[in-house]
């Protein structure tokens, strides 16, 4: 029994060095210089070269495409969050043909991949000159996400007990009141959840950016990252990795503050899903 | 009750879904019957004018254009592939990380980290891994196998996009699967086990059924963004060399915006991706419920 | 007729604007003039602030460009008291095409951009993306070979940088070493590849991560063969009258090259091949002299030289190609076009050009390049007044591409030579098609 414990151990010790190889092998080369880490790319940097890092910091233009990046998800996020909750609450609290229509209309959409779309939807997002600019592209994730967190805010709702709108109507709440003060602080939970996911995506979304951005000013740090690479090619590893490390630092930040509420998140997004 | 309510009811649930519809409506609807317009004719992008086509651009996709069929092929080895591999390795590790005490939390941190990076950040640091990293270790270890062409000689690149896809999809799932064992009551495995069937019989004839909610939702999502697969190979291999490793979404994409800019017939394939991705889903999902209901 | 049309009102409304700034800008103007007349004290005016939006795919230069562009912003203060921030955008090459026709068609043109003169010029034009040329003063300082090359319908569009004269690259030493020269037949150069095999050296670098570096075997093997034995191929394929079967002898040469060349070839990109041609690692490189800077760069005293590629035992075939890639055009629709007219003027600055093209290894241009040529151009103009040279060929940009990766695909085996032909021919069909829409 000791010994199958052990083994299991020993089995998830390499699968942890698997999982985190790339990620410190990434970190220990952008930290030498280029002539060194050629030499010996195994070894512990025998002294920190911090050189890497200022470089790509300038050659990503790392706060400016934080920037950008923060700007498409807050975007999206409110958008997604605001229309998602008003109309999955409502979808819920409503019966008749109508409603199972609308809420039909939206789940259907979760098969459409989102590469069958893309085409048109460049040439949507140019009529409506929302291409090319990062408020644009937060917009445009409002649209492909709401219907996921509609899902998940629909499924929610039927865990709230009716009473509660009805008593909140009696006491002549308006409608928008009663959803604003009273339903809405009841959703945190599942809004938490959609929050995260989406979060996740929009911040790691690399084809609709590609897309949709074309002046380097907009560029969001996926784009930086990649037009980085696209210049130094399989050439300059030092700084590229460093670059790299750079552009996941915020992710990974996030990850480790906010651990518990993403795993449970992601748990909760798949059980309802 | 009576007309006037019911309308009533129906302008209050219009005025609360209207935002949602809006952006629903503009970005993801109109572009998908946009799309399937544009797939029956022959517009460039550009032009103002284009003719109707009818299924010629479909004809044309699986009768002359071997790369179109070849990257359909390929998208099939690599969805198999995944599917298998990510959720058997998902829920193995989900049940050995349960089965520790104290390292659980450490070992679950440590599994999802990858699903925080963005793939097309964990594809640049996985090349640095394959073409500097390996060969070093070849050299130095005397471990030939490892110094191959892993990138650029497709019998190899495959097996790369594999490892990069599990690297960064395994996380996912075994959270998706853990969070299912936390839930199968210990009372029943307990039984099991005084019952003296071994911790392998318990698990196949107790844990299992338990969990086969989780493993359809595993499978539906493995399944549904494996055919979607798209910046784990851009950034590895870039679809090639040539166009070995190309998969539908890349293929789409090229076709799209930096080839031929045929919008009518990209918008073909893209319907042909959709066709098949909502097929096979409808399938699986169906079998998947029947042997539900069946266990 | 409509696209004339467009043209014109598109040339109107430049015109238009730029009466426009003359009004808005008097300040400007008469401080230009008080400057040139340097006496009075209107100079102390606050400079007028312009931003010009410069794209050129070329990461590789970003230095060089970064310190001229300096250099123009002091010239344009000092002398027109215009404060002009340059926003340079260097995207990769592979990318560049793309990105910038994904701007200029959503009308988000850069003021300054670049093109691949013999394949940009003829489609941009008809689209109306370019301004006329022809007024500024660079156009005098021109060679008139290189001039012809920007010309389109008696209008100059552009400012050409790069003009070349190329064919593969080869390592002096190596070849001295082993006793080699550069071979004109085929059989020649299997000679040459086994004598260098049997001293235990590689023959060809392959660098084939970027498709358009194996592309170069096509664009010189296509250009050698139609140039010298079928002349009308190009017409013929556009009227769909021909086939890559009439040229399959290209695969001749491109065999031999894959067949002998370094290992690895996707995972070498153009710098890191720069690297390893510079330190040795093979014989003979199909590359252009436009790699020079960043060879020179990882072996400074590195000696290589330029010759023609044959491509069979009919030495007629093996020629050098002359073409005008990187050159600077500005958009019609820039909102500072006097300012991006001055910036592609001072690419060819009496003072301050010779410099950067010297320094970018490019060949000269124009009368202001007066440093001293490089050893290889050298010796590729030897090969161009023997009459060893054709202008390089115009195709379809779809052809080129599929050509890029189809060659990727040769080499791993993916495509046999047939289907490569039977794509090629079907491609090139296509955008004939297409063309014609």
């Amino acid at each position: 029994m000791k010994l199958r414990s052990a083994l299991i151990t020993f089995i998830l010790l390499l699968c942890a060095v698997f999982t985190l190889f790339p990620i410190l092998m990434g970190l220990l080369n952008s930290l030498k210089t280029e002539g060194d880490m050629m030499n010996d790319i195994l070894s512990i940097p025998a002294k920190l070269e911090f050189g890497n890092y200022a470089d790509a910091y300038h050659k990503i233009r790392f706060m400016n495409s934080l920037g950008n990046t923060v700007t498409v998800a807050a975007v999206g996020l409110f958008g997604i969050i605001a229309c998602a909750s008003l109309a999955g609450y409502k979808l819920s609290r409503t019966p008749g043909k109508l409603s199972a229509f609308l809420f039909g209309l939206f789940v259907m959409s979760m098969l459409i991949p989102f590469h069958s779309i893309m085409i048109s939807l460049t040439i949507i997002a140019d009529r409506l000159q929302v291409q090319g600019s990062t408020t644009g592209l937060g917009l445009i994730y409002i649209g492909l996400g709401v219907p996921f967190a509609i899902f998940l805010y629909h499924g929610f709702v039927k865990t709230i007990p009716r009473e509660l709108d009805e008593a909140a109507v009696i006491d002549g709440c308006g409608e928008v009141r009663l959803f604003a003060s009273v339903i809405f602080p009841l959703l945190l939970p599942i809004t938490a959840t959609v929050a995260i996911l989406n979060l996740l995506w929009m911040w790691n979304d690399f084809l609709l950016p590609l897309l949709m951005i074309t002046h380097i000013d907009d560029y969001t740090l996926l784009l930086s990252t990649n037009m980085l690479f696209g210049q130094y090619g399989n050439n300059d590893w030092s700084a590229i990795l460093a670059s790299l490390v750079l552009a996941m630092l915020p992710v990974i930040l996030f990850y480790l503050i906010l651990q518990k509420y993403i795993l449970n998140g992601i748990a909760e997004g798949a059980v309802k899903g | 009750m009576t007309p006037s309510r019911k309308w009533k009811r129906s302008v209050a649930l219009i005025a609360f879904v209207f935002p949602a519809l809006l952006f629903y409506a503009v970005f993801t609807l109109a572009p998908a019957i946009g799309g399937a317009w544009y797939s029956l004719t022959d517009w460039n992008g550009l032009n103002p004018t284009y003719s109707m086509v009818g299924f010629s651009n479909y004809a044309e996709a699986f009768t002359q254009d071997p790369s179109f069929v070849k990257s359909i092929w390929f998208t099939l080895k690599y969805v198999v592939f995944i599917v298998v591999l990510q959720n058997v390795i998902s829920l193995t590790v989900a049940v050995l990380v349960e089965s520790r005490g104290r390292g659980k939390a450490w070992f679950r941190t440590i599994f999802f980290m990858p699903n925080m990076i963005s793939m097309i950040i964990g594809g640049f640091m996985w090349m640095f891994i394959f073409t500097k990293v390996l060969p070093t270790i070849a050299a130095k270890t005397g471990l030939l196998f490892l110094d191959q062409s892993w990138i650029g000689d497709p019998k190899y690149s495959f097996f790369s996009i594999l490892v990069l896809s599990l690297w960064g999809g395994v996380g996912y799932m075994m959270v998706i699967y853990i969070a299912a064992l936390q839930n199968v009551p210990q009372a029943l495995k307990e039984a099991a086990a005084i019952d003296g069937a071994s911790s392998f019989q318990a698990f196949r004839n107790v844990t299992l059924p338990l969990i086969y909610p989780a493993i359809t939702i595993g499978l539906f999502m493995t399944l549904n963004s494996s055919f979607k697969v798209f910046e784990a190979v851009f950034a590895l291999t870039g679809g090639g060399p040539g166009r070995a490793t190309q998969v539908i979404a890349m293929n789409i994409y090229e076709e799209a915006f930096s080839f031929s800019n045929r919008f009518g017939y990209a918008s073909a394939k893209a319907m042909i991706l959709f066709a098949i991705v909502f097929v096979i889903t409808i399938v699986q999902l169906v079998v998947m419920k029947r042997r539900e209901l069946e266990a | 007729m409509k696209k004339a049309l467009n043209l014109g009102t598109a040339l109107l409304l430049t015109t238009g604007l730029l009466a426009a700034c003359g009004n808005n800008s008097d300040k400007v103007a008469s401080s230009a003039t008080a400057s040139s007349s340097a006496s009075a004290p209107a100079e102390k005016a606050e400079p007028k602030e312009v931003e010009l939006n410069v794209f050129i795919g070329a990461p590789r230069f970003k230095d060089q460009f970064d310190k001229y562009f300096e250099k123009f912003k002091a010239k344009e203060l000092a002398e027109k008291n215009i404060d002009v921030t340059v926003n340079l955008e260097m995207p990769a090459p592979e990318q560049a095409r793309d990105v910038l026709k994904a701007r200029l068609a959503s009308g988000d043109a850069p003021d300054v951009f670049d093109l691949h003169a013999t394949q940009d010029i003829p489609s941009y034009y008809k689209a109306g993306y370019l301004t006329d040329l022809s007024d500024q003063t660079f156009v005098g300082k021109l060679y008139d070979g290189v001039k012809q090359t920007v010309t389109l319908d008696g209008k100059v569009l552009a400012v050409p940088m790069e003009s070349l004269s190329w064919g593969y690259l080869y390592n002096k030493k190596m070849f001295a070493d082993n006793g080699i020269t550069p071979p004109q037949t085929l059989d020649e150069m299997k000679a040459v590849v086994e004598k260098l095999k049997a001293a235990g050296q590689t023959p060809f670098l392959l660098a084939y991560q970027e498709s358009w570096v194996p592309q170069l075997m096509t664009a010189l093997s296509i250009g050698g063969t139609v140039s010298s034995e079928q002349p009308d191929w190009i017409a013929k394929m556009n009227k769909g009258e021909a086939s890559y079967n009439d040229i399959a002898s290209i695969f001749d040469i491109i065999d031999l090259i894959n067949a002998n060349g370094s290992a690895k070839p996707f995972e070498v990109g153009s710098g890191q091949g720069s690297t390893d041609f510079a330190n040795g690692k093979a014989a003979m490189w199909i590359q252009g002299p436009w790699m020079a800077e960043s060879i020179l760069k990882a072996q400074p005293d590195f000696e290589f030289g330029v010759a023609p590629l044959p491509v069979s035992n009919n030495p007629a075939g093996t020629m050098i190609n002359l073409a005008t890639s990187t050159s600077l055009a500005v958009s019609s629709s820039s909102e500072n076009p006097e300012v991006a007219k001055d910036l592609v003027n001072f690419i060819l600055d009496d003072k301050e050009s010779s410099a950067l093209f010297e320094e970018l290894k490019f060949n000269p241009i124009a009368t202001v390049h007066n440093y001293e040529t490089f050893p290889w151009i050298q010796e590729a103009t030897a090969y161009v007044s023997q009459g060893k040279a054709y202008l390089d060929l115009q195709m379809p940009q779809a052809v080129t591409d599929e050509q890029a990766k189809l060659l990727q695909s040769y080499y791993s085996k993916d495509v046999s030579k047939e289907s490569f032909i039977k794509t090629m021919d079907a491609t090139w069909a296509k955008a004939v098609k297409a063309a014609g829409q």
